[in-house]
């Protein structure tokens, strides 16, 4: 059992960048647009969410910070496919080199080279009056930081949101058939474009968990790879925000389980144990794109003067 | 001499294909110029400095050409498949493989000589990197795993794989860093030209020659065309479209493995950790810049070279971050696609 707390204590933690990138993956590829950008909107959220904490003061303030500007570029992403039917997914990359650009662009120019990089506060864990006291689920589920009530309940909110209002209903079917929504009076570019902007601010804020959590301080290979797995943790929970939550318990799993090995100083070289997580996704996403739903529309753009059956 | 004569409609259809380039280029240069002075940096300062470091002096030159052999490789892998209408995101991934292959072969057979050693290591950096992109191609025919993710995942896989290669297997202690021994002495490529670059430049050639000659000749290069521009299309006039799709992809694994070993063989003589640089990056933004387009490939990565050879110049001289020129690259990027639409508007609105 001593084993076991800490475990769970550090993967509800792991889960937190991967729930948050995944459900902006997911709200996006619901309304049909497949934002492939993630990794670039992570680095550049951790970068501006760390330097904007140093230097304005607040964690707060560096997530606000790193949510705005991961919504820029969400805003671009939406604008651009809808408005001039461009390609989704060269826009989506080109967006990731130029953020990718920026965020180091902006670490060089604020910090520089130093030897001892600057910290930053990590977030405090905040202990919900009795139900942290629960045994084991008390430390694990209620005795963390803000954002992960914030991950867990944005996955709620996303789930009532989308199958239980009447908004979440039209979002879907502008994801799975446009040109029945749009004869329907559903404004298809205007429903992308915000939850292409919504999603990519919530990719930026999985970003700026990264060293508000971690480290303590930005280096450009901090995300190494959630982005990327986040798109694999969106096909791996079909696209519904209820799945990819349990899913996040996974990726974060195998995460924690590389870290703790090398900890352990188990016999295997740490290089194999640190390719767990991708190996590991692989051989999951072998099975999973069997029965994944996937969007109808997803990738797709929408013209509504084209004369396909779309 | 009619031959020489352009119908206005010829000179149209050439000048709607360069302006958009001339276009993306001029507004990258601006809007970063505008970032630079924001920084309180010269911009004309900084854009002499990344410009003209590849001219100046014969050193700047090899760099430049030496720089442009694994781009115009890792481009060409990313063009191969597009053109089927597959993206292959681990050039990275397949070029560190074929690299551990031919740094692994150049260090085991170390006695051998050239005429043997040096076939042997490239050829096993192409077979690495095809079967490196083998396993993405595989569990994308038989599973249906999006190519995106799983080659993007391999890359991060090939990452343990060098680095223990690099610190466990044959590692040279004295580096400070994972690096492995030196491949034999009749592994190296030797010096070619004056002033003298290593000969990967003409095998880069030759490879960029072939490949152009195979997309626009070859059975399966209009095979490959078929596909990608309508599948369903090409699958009813009898072409086996997964076949295609496999061979495309392992073929793009097949030269950036061979990239791999290039950059052994030429530039470093030893597998060293992190020799991949941001050369993914840059040979995607250069596909893309390119269109897809396997003949303009080449030409877009040696104005890709000139830039990233000239952006470490820039940090020297002007001060400015050479992290400016990724965000040029991915400007231009971005603004030749904004072009398009507005060229296309144009267009209509003539009509």
């Amino acid at each position: 059992m001593s084993e076991v707390v800490p475990f769970l204590q550090l993967m509800v933690t792991a889960m937190v960048p991967f729930i948050l990138a995944a459900q902006g993956t997911m709200l996006a590829g619901r309304a049909g647009i497949f934002n492939v950008a993630q990794e670039g909107m992570m680095v550049l959220g951790a970068s501006v969410g760390f330097l904007v904490s140093l230097k304005v003061g607040g964690n707060l303030v560096g997530l606000i910070a790193a949510a705005l500007i991961g919504a820029i570029f969400g805003l671009v992403l939406g604008w651009t496919t809808t408005k001039f039917g461009l390609d989704q997914f060269v826009i989506s990359l080109a967006l990731f080199f130029l953020a990718t650009g920026v965020a180091s662009l902006l670490y060089k120019v604020v910090i520089g080279v130093t030897l001892t990089p600057p910290l930053i506060d990590t977030l405090a864990d905040w202990k919900i009056p009795l139900l942290g006291d629960i045994p084991v689920l008390g430390p694990v589920l209620f005795n963390q930081d803000g954002m992960v009530y914030f991950a867990f309940l944005l996955s709620g909110i996303l789930y009532w949101l989308l199958y239980r209002t009447n908004l979440g209903l039209k979002l879907r079917s502008v994801g799975e058939n446009p040109k029945a929504a749009d004869s329907l009076g559903i404004n298809v570019a205007r429903t992308r474009i915000v939850t292409a902007t919504v999603g990519s601010a919530l990719m930026a804020l999985a970003g700026a968990y990264l060293p508000m959590v971690y480290t303590g301080t930005y280096t450009d290979g901090i995300v190494s790879g959630r982005g990327w797995l986040a798109i694999a943790l969106a096909f791996f929970g079909g696209w519904r925000p209820q799945y990819i939550l349990a899913g996040a318990a996974f990726f974060a799993g195998m995460e924690v389980l590389a870290l703790r090995v090398q900890v352990a100083g188990v016999a295997v070289p740490h290089q194999f144990v640190s390719m767990l997580p991708y190996v590991a996704t692989l051989l999951v996403m072998m099975f999973a794109m069997r029965w994944a739903r996937v969007p109808g529309f997803l990738g797709g753009n929408y013209d509504r003067e084209s004369r396909t059956a779309h | 001499m009619t031959t020489l004569t352009l119908s206005p409609g010829a000179v149209r259809a050439g000048a709607s294909r360069v302006v958009p380039y001339v276009i993306a280029v001029l507004f990258a240069f601006l809007a970063s110029g505008v970032l630079i002075a924001v920084l309180g940096h010269d911009p004309v300062d900084a854009f002499r400095a990344i410009l003209t470091s590849s001219f100046k002096s014969s050193f700047g030159f090899v760099e430049t050409v030496q720089k442009w052999v694994p781009l115009v490789l890792l481009a060409l892998g990313f063009t191969i498949p597009l053109a089927a209408g597959k993206y292959n995101i681990g050039g990275e991934g397949q070029l560190l493989v074929g690299a551990t292959a031919a740094a692994g072969v150049g260090i085991v057979f170390a006695n051998l000589p050239m005429v043997v050693l040096l076939p042997a290591i490239l050829l096993a950096g192409v077979v690495a990197g095809a079967l490196w992109a083998g396993i993405a191609a595989w569990l994308m025919d038989r599973f249906g795993v999006s190519e995106i993710l799983s080659t993007v995942l391999l890359n991060f896989i090939s990452f343990g794989i060098v680095d223990y290669v690099a610190s466990e297997v044959w590692s040279d202690p004295a580096a400070g860093h994972p690096t492995t021994i030196p491949v034999g002495d009749g592994a190296l490529l030797p010096l070619i030209g004056n002033p003298s670059m290593h000969s990967g430049v003409l095998l880069a050639v030759l490879v960029a020659a072939g490949t152009v000659i195979m997309m626009r000749r070859s059975v399966a290069g209009f095979e490959l065309n078929a596909v990608g521009a309508n599948a369903r299309a090409a699958q009813v006039h009898g072409i086996r479209i997964g076949r295609i799709v496999v061979g495309a992809l392992v073929m793009g694994g097949a030269l950036g493995g061979f990239a791999g070993a290039v950059e052994v063989a030429g530039i470093h003589g030893k597998l060293i950790e992190g020799m991949q640089s941001n050369y993914l990056l840059l040979a995607i933004i250069i596909g893309l810049i390119a269109r897809g387009n396997t003949l303009a490939v080449p030409f877009v990565a040696f104005g890709i070279a000139v830039l990233e050879v000239g952006a470490s110049a820039m940090q020297r001289s002007a001060g400015v971050p050479s992290e400016m020129v990724l965000i040029v690259e991915a400007l231009i990027l971005f603004f030749l696609l904004l072009s398009d639409v507005v060229g296309s508007r144009l267009r209509r609105s003539e009509r």
